[in-house]
């Protein structure tokens, strides 16, 4: 009929049908960045019931993949790490994987483990980032200080391993380009006891916490089976009771050398996914923590490259832990073929396809990010409940839009 | 009644968790540019070039992800020098990375806020310069961020 309510700018709403005593609202929650990132929602209400919910996305679409095909290859690295730039590791490993399959070249130990190392990292940074905010979803501005703070710990070890807070660009095809920095297991082994004794503080406050669990058990429940049906990843689908990790699924870094668990929840609730993403944390750290106790000496480079380097700059590579390119970096060719590579984010499994054609560019490069594949669930878990379960649904998917349009 | 009473010890257990946090804050805030967190060995701030090092390959222009470096080529020296245009850098250091005479280097600064577009594009001269810090020339008290097992990060004096 018209509109009826305006509220600062943000929240339409119009009047779509009434029969008898029922109205029928439409509402449109968006497009300047809502909750986690800039998309619309149009959601159908009845009463405050929701009928139905459309994630409406593409707002913050950059063409990631066409802007990868028209540059040499070796930039579409920092490039693609601007899709999830909170987990930007991860993002861009399975890239850096399936550009290595296509060189035929291999990383060495040490550079697998520190691999790792900072996929663990950026798990954490990802985990805390995403109830940060879902913690603002339901006014609890306390969790989101807290999480947001206690990122930055994190954030700070990331940035005395590679150079940067958050475009960490580490690894390069054939390994990574820096070397632990002097004192850095002692730093971690800090970060970690700092972590567990404020994770203890994160139940007390929030997970615990009779309002928050109020809010979260018995909401936006998603079935084992649907889950499988909707080709959902990440923590979502493990709580739902389907243990499936890239990490394990895939071998890439060093996970295969690394003894770790991969949490599942039976009940599918947001409670479920909330609490998943607690132990990956704790599962991280430990991970972390096998690392700086295992890993290997050696090269953090493939030998294929270093040897391309000028004898005083390879002296210089071993002696200062960091790596200089060979120059033929600049203009990498990829052989005709095709490579495809999975990698675990925060998120869940991102899929990279890349295809070389004799170039220095890619000539096809496809991305399917975990975000993509799981805002489905908007429109399957809402309808039914209440309007103000939706922000509590919203933050337990810890959907990233940036990630989703690429 | 015992599950109230469960949820109620909860209630409380959260309140007063809360409640701690209050009288003993954990704070991490810095307040810039009266103080400056000092930013760790080896991070990607500001470039800095050293033109006698420089054999004018150009790999540094070729590499750069975001075409913010470029070789400034004249009629004299057809080869040119590199120049940087912080509008657009995003300070990957893959320039750095690939130079194969150590011409360039990464410096610790990067307070990357200038009063007009014009002067964050940096031809060959003053690329050469020496980059530095409003906030340390203006005698901002350095802090060192300092892992601890309680407080996660803390900041202190150096
Ligand atoms: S740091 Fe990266 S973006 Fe900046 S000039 Fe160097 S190569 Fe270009
Ligand atoms: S890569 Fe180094 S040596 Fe080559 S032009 Fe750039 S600064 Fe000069």
């Amino acid at each position: 009929m018209s509109t009826l309510s305006e509220q600062g700018g943000v929240i339409y709403s119009r009047l779509i049908a009434r029969e008898g005593d029922e109205s029928t609202y439409e509402l449109f929650i968006g497009p300047q960045h809502p909750a986690s990132g800039h998309m619309r929602f149009i959601v159908r209400l009845e009463g405050d019931v929701i009928v139905s919910v459309d994630p409406d996305i593409g707002y913050v679409h950059r063409t990631m993949e066409k802007l990868a095909e028209g540059r040499e290859v070796i930039k579409s690295i920092p490039l693609l790490e601007r899709m999830t730039i909170i987990d930007s590791h991860n993002v861009t490993l399975g890239l850096v994987r399936a550009i290595e399959k296509l060189l035929d070249v291999e990383p060495p130990p040490r550079a697998r483990y520190l691999r790792t190392l900072l996929s663990e990292i950026n798990r954490i940074a990802s985990h805390l980032y995403g109830m940060g905010i879902a913690g603002i979803m339901l006014n609890h501005s306390t969790m989101f200080m807290w999480a947001f703070g206690d990122r930055e710990v994190w954030l700070q070890l990331a940035e005395e391993l590679t150079g940067a807070r958050l475009t960490h660009t580490y690894s390069i095809p054939g390994g990574v380009r820096r070397d632990l920095p002097q004192g850095f297991a002692d730093k971690a082994e800090k970060a970690v006891r700092y972590m567990e004794r404020r994770l203890k503080d994160y139940m007390a406050v929030f997970f615990e916490n009779p309002q928050v669990r109020a809010r979260y058990e018995g909401v936006g429940v998603l079935k084992k089976s649907e889950a499988s049906r909707l080709g959902i990843v990440g923590p979502n689908l493990r709580a739902s009771g389907i243990k499936y990790d890239a990490r394990l699924a895939e071998d890439y870094a060093a996970y295969s050398e690394l003894e770790f668990e991969v949490p599942t929840h039976e009940e599918g609730d947001a409670m479920a996914r909330m609490l998943v993403r607690i132990e990956e944390i704790k599962q991280s750290m430990n991970i972390i923590r096998q690392i700086l106790r295992k890993i290997p000496d050696g090269s953090i480079l493939a030998d294929k490259y270093v040897r391309l380097l000028p004898p005083p700059l390879r002296e210089q590579v071993a002696k200062t832990g960091r790596v200089k390119f060979p120059g033929i970096f600049a203009t990498l060719k990829l052989p005709e073929g095709d490579a495809v590579s999975r990698v675990e984010m925060g998120h869940g499994e991102i899929f990279y396809h890349v295809t070389g054609n004799g170039s220095t560019k890619p000539y096809r490069l496809r991305v399917v990010t975990p975000s993509f594949r799981n805002v489905i669930l908007f429109r399957y878990l809402a309808p039914g409940h209440r309007f103000m379960d939706f922000p509590a649904i919203y933050g337990s998917l810890d959907y990233f839009p940036p990630e989703a349009d690429r | 009644m015992s599950r109230q009473l469960a949820s109620f010890k909860l209630h409380l257990r959260a309140v007063a968790t809360g409640l701690k946090y209050l009288f003993l804050p954990n704070r991490i805030t810095v307040y810039y540019p009266e103080e400056y967190i000092e930013l760790p060995e080896g991070y990607r701030g500001l470039i800095r070039y050293y033109p006698d090092r420089c054999i004018q390959c150009g790999l540094c222009a070729m590499i750069c992800p975001a075409s913010a470096m470029k070789m400034y080529r004249t009629k004299t020296d057809r080869k040119g020098r590199p120049g940087i245009n912080y509008q657009r850098c995003i300070f990957c250091g893959f320039c750095v990375d690939i130079c194969p005479q150590n011409a360039l280097e990464t410096t610790k600064v990067h307070d990357v806020a200038y009063k007009s577009l014009e002067e964050m594009i940096l031809p060959p001269e003053k690329f050469s310069q020496e980059p530095i810090s409003p906030a340390v020339a203006g005698g901002a008290r350095k802090l060192k961020p300092v892992f601890d097992e309680e407080r996660g990060l803390r900041h202190e004096r150096v």
